[in-house]
């Protein structure tokens, strides 16, 4: 690592970082219609190479070599940026995670706020693609994932803030610094605040990544696919991926924040491969609320998070930031 | 609002707790068609004209009664005689629109048609399954033929010539005036019908 | 209601101001078969909706006309095909009042562990797919609909290996039935019972306080007791508005007066008391089935000779009117005979046909997510609906 000048890595990690967070993306989309299916009593893809391995390839090649359709009436410009717009920011929020102490792409000293404030910006791309399908079906879904996306990013950063308090710095690489050694040292396992941010957490995961029981803007039942429904092939391709993208981000995040990053037994340069593990782990939480229930209503969402999620999230940094204030000042 | 996530709160465990459960379950999947899959007894499949075991001849009499009592009126039959029995000159069945209602089975006096404990009907050409005489021929040798004939499945409704007093079932003698006239089909049916109305069936009649 | 010309021009259109026409077309993924709604929103509020049916139609009645008593029972399966036995019981029911046919006893309790094995089998599928509409085809109601799907397999094998066939049958001819139990059903018909006792109660344990799901079922799709009385709904739809009827009780076919069952009742009239409506029934089915296969009398399986030929049964001149209990309501067969093998005349009364009337008064109101929620809880088959 020391050989290599500096403004190599600036070149070479973002695209080692990109690459293998696309391979995860399609390989994660496996594990996810095999876990499913498997609470579904049924195998998942199983005949495209051994056990289903090479369906995410199929399904990467089909996207590929299908045509590109674009609606007469839709608003060309719009329509073709917006799976771009959309996708970027998905893929930016890995610029500031730190893979392991000092791997990743970038550790910045405000990671955890850039992480969710380029989180954020993925509505824009949305917005741009329910509005420039000149769909009436897609406009109606992408005002709700509009809705949704803003009501829920606040309980998201607020429940993201509380490991930040715990931890007394925004920079990511030191949250995790401060969770290895022990088990318990995990965020997830501070008494009460850690369990009960966890939870929030995850719910407000949920809402801004669009999973059921949240996933009131794509309700096929209803709407068909929401704001994706008048795109084809790679465009469609590309969309899917930033969905993904942004889910594992969540999820590497969440591992970072409450389960203590590459900490784990055995020596330190397994550490990412724990992190990984942890990802999975978050991922497959998400995946498993997301095949029991049913989705609710725009309205019930809606209520959901401005009066239950936003209050208690408050709630609970304030108290996190007056519990840490108490055992700095000792008791 | 405490009270609400105190129900709240073990729902959830509990609905996501069956999901859990169920992962842990076998699939019920059955990789077919790499394992073949089990057909019971009586499972109407594809169709078929049978040979007599012991003679090795074909079984139909081209009588027609199957192709009257089709609903959608798949069968064709055309009768060709002979001195000793008839036989269908040729048979044909629109298996695309057969509806597998086994009633040309039910009806067939000879156990000549019979339904096959098989259901492999994929083919990429619709014109593949209008069966002639051959193909229905060749598909009886090639599949089980399931257990319901014609002679089986008419002996199993058939109420019993005495009539026991326990049974709620109607003595035969005291027939309502629907009779059992049994249209006489074509020339050179194997059984000739009894009509008689006080009877039940001419043959075979045990419960 | 909207004005004619507006449906017939354009698919989405302006209603007025602040309004929006959208149309939840004839295909959809969750428009239990081919229906269409034109719903007019106010924002997310329904404020009108047009129903336009008519896409099954396959002129069941003319069938009729032209088919003997002998062939109609397994066409007659179609009109309601996810609960076949149904139309084919109020068919050969019809038959035999007109022709004051007795149906022996044993053929008779068949019948009735048919048709309850068959309301099973029909609510299992009602209950996934209800589930599903409400959450997607990719999420919990696809899990849902899975695991009654895993259970309806199980009831359908029995079914295959009594007929032979899964879904369209032809198990009733007029004068009894057509097949007899083969040895070892009743054995595996009482384990398939066990299993499926077992698993309603798993899908309780998924349901029943489950938050998303009481906000999605709860005070959505209210019939109240009045507009239950006045318009002609049946079946779960009216049990669940606090109106105790039911065909089986109150004009007892079938020797269903030998049984004992209870009638579930909820005064709610919301989706979520159908729901319970219809878990109760379950239960009350599989009671109904265990008192038939203990008592299954000896003797034969139909009161007329085997059927050897098309035009056999003939039924004198008469007319009459059969309804069974069907799993969406009440089935009705009338049915004209003129003495010859063909009814003169054949008119189904479709239990969903009568239900779906009553869908333009519920649903203004409500939000478009409430649309499918409560289409899946009305539980329309659209072969009864348009015959």
């Amino acid at each position: 690592m020391a050989a290599v000048p500096p403004w190599a890595m600036l070149l070479v990690a973002p695209f080692v970082v990109l690459n293998v967070v696309v391979g995860l993306v399609t390989y994660i989309t496996l594990l996810e219609r095999k876990f499913a299916a498997r609470m579904q009593s049924r195998i998942g893809p199983y005949r495209v190479g051994p056990h289903g391995l090479l369906q995410p390839i199929a399904d990467a090649l089909k996207l590929m070599m299908k045509e590109d359709i674009v609606p007469a009436a839709a608003d060309r410009h719009v329509f073709n940026l917006a799976p771009i717009v959309f996708l970027i920011p998905c893929m930016l929020i890995f610029a500031t995670i730190p893979f392991a102490p000092g791997l990743g792409v970038g550790d910045l000293n405000i990671g955890i706020l850039f992480f969710l404030a380029v989180s954020s910006m993925e509505i824009v791309g949305l917005f741009m693609a329910g509005w420039g399908s000149n769909n009436k079906y897609a406009l109606l879904s992408a005002m709700r994932a509009v809705n949704q996306i803003i009501s829920y990013d606040l309980p998201f950063i607020f429940s993201a803030l509380v490991p930040v308090i715990l931890a007394g710095s925004l920079k990511l690489g030191d949250i995790a610094a401060l969770q290895q050694g022990s088990l318990l040292h995990w965020f997830i396992f501070y008494p009460v605040i850690g369990q009960l941010a966890f939870i929030m957490f995850v719910v407000a995961t949920l809402a801004a990544e669009n999973r059921v029981p949240f996933d009131i803007l794509e309700a096929e039942s209803e709407l068909v696919a929401g704001f994706r429904v008048e795109y084809s092939g790679m465009k469609f391709a590309l969309i899917q991926l930033g969905e993904y993208a942004h889910m594992i981000g969540s999820s590497f995040l969440g591992a970072l924040l409450f389960l203590g990053a590459w900490s784990g037994p055995g020596p330190e340069s397994i550490g990412p491969v724990w992190f990984l593990l942890k990802m999975v782990f978050m991922f497959l939480l998400v995946t498993w609320i997301r095949w029991s229930f049913v989705r609710i209503r725009a309205d019930q969402i809606l209520a959901l998070s401005w009066k239950v999620l936003l209050p208690a999230t408050l709630a609970l940094l304030l108290t996190t930031a007056v519990v840490v204030v108490w055992r700095t000042n000792g008791f | 609002m405490a009270s609400e996530l105190a129900t709240i709160v073990p729902a959830v465990i509990r609905a996501m707790g069956m999901t859990l459960r169920n992962l842990f379950r076998k699939p019920i999947t059955v990789h077919y068609p790499d394992k073949p899959r089990t057909y019971p007894d009586r499972y109407r499949g594809l169709l078929a004209l049978t040979y007599d075991k012991e003679t090795g001849e074909e079984n139909c009499i081209g009588c027609r009664l199957c192709e009257y009592v089709c609903p959608p009126a798949v069968i064709k039959v055309e009768m060709l005689k002979s001195e000793k029995r008839n036989y269908a000159k040729t048979f044909s069945l629109e298996l695309y629109a057969c509806e597998f209602c086994e009633l040309c089975v039910q009806v067939c006096p000879t156990d000549a048609i019979v339904m096959m404990k098989s259901f492999d009907l994929a083919t990429a050409d619709r014109r593949e399954m209008l069966l002639d005489k051959d193909r229905l021929h060749a598909i009886g040798l090639q599949h089980q033929p399931s257990w319901a004939t014609g002679n089986l499945l008419r002996d199993m409704q058939t109420p019993p010539k005495a009539a026991a007093p326990a049974h709620a079932a109607k003595p035969p003698a005291a027939a309502t005036p629907a009779a059992a006239t049994v249209e006489p089909a074509a020339p050179g049916k194997a059984e000739p019908p009894t009509p008689k109305p006080a009877d039940s069936t001419p043959a075979k009649a045990d419960a | 209601m909207l004005d004619r010309s507006s449906v017939a021009r354009v698919e989405l259109d302006w209603a007025g101001p602040e309004r929006l026409t959208m149309n939840m077309g004839p295909q959809h993924p969750s428009a239990h078969g081919v229906f269409r709604a034109i719903v007019t929103l106010e924002g997310e509020t329904v404020v009108a909706v047009d129903a336009v049916i008519g896409y099954l139609h396959r002129c069941h009645e003319k069938l009729a006309e032209t088919l003997t008593y002998a062939q109609y029972p397994s066409i007659a399966s179609k009109t309601d095909y996810v609960a076949a036995m149904t139309s084919e019981f109020a068919y050969v029911l019809a038959a035999e009042e007109i022709g004051k046919i007795d149906v022996p006893k044993r053929a008779q309790y068949l019948r009735v562990i048919c048709a309850e094995l068959q309301r099973i089998a029909s609510h299992l599928l009602w209950l996934g797919t209800w589930c599903m509409d409400m959450g997607g085809a990719l999420g919990g109601g696809a899990t849902i609909f899975l695991y009654c799907i895993r259970e309806r397999e199980t009831i359908l094998d029995l079914f295959e290996s009594l007929v032979g066939a899964r879904l369209l049958y032809g198990f009733y001819q007029v004068g009894g039935v057509r097949y007899d139990i083969p040895s070892g059903w009743t054995q595996a018909c009482r384990s398939t019972l066990e299993l499926i006792e077992q698993r309603v109660v798993e899908y309780e344990r998924m349901l029943e306080n489950n938050p998303f799901f009481l906000a999605r079922a709860k005070g959505v799709g209210v019939i109240s007791r009045d507009l239950a009385q006045d318009i002609g709904i049946a079946g779960p739809l009216l049990r669940g508005s606090g109106i105790s009827y039911d065909v089986r009780r109150a004009a007892p076919y079938s020797s269903y007066g030998d049984f004992d069952f209870s009638i579930p009742i909820e005064t709610d009239g919301d989706c979520f008391a159908r729901y319970r409506v219809r878990m109760v029934e379950f239960r009350q089915a599989i009671t109904i089935i265990r008192q038939a296969l203990d008592r299954l009398p000896e003797g034969p399986i139909s009161s007329r000779p085997a059927l050897k030929s098309v035009a056999q049964t003939r039924i004198p001149k008469g007319e009459a009117y059969a309804r069974v209990e069907g799993p969406r309501g009440e089935v009705g067969n009338y049915m004209v005979a003129d003495g010859s093998a063909k009814p003169y005349r054949m008119k189904w009364r479709g239990a969903s046909f009568s239900n779906l009337s009553v869908l333009p008064h519920i649903i203004p109101g409500h939000k478009v997510a409430d649309v499918v929620a409560i289409m899946g809880s009305v539980d329309p088959v659209f072969g009864e609906v348009d015959r």
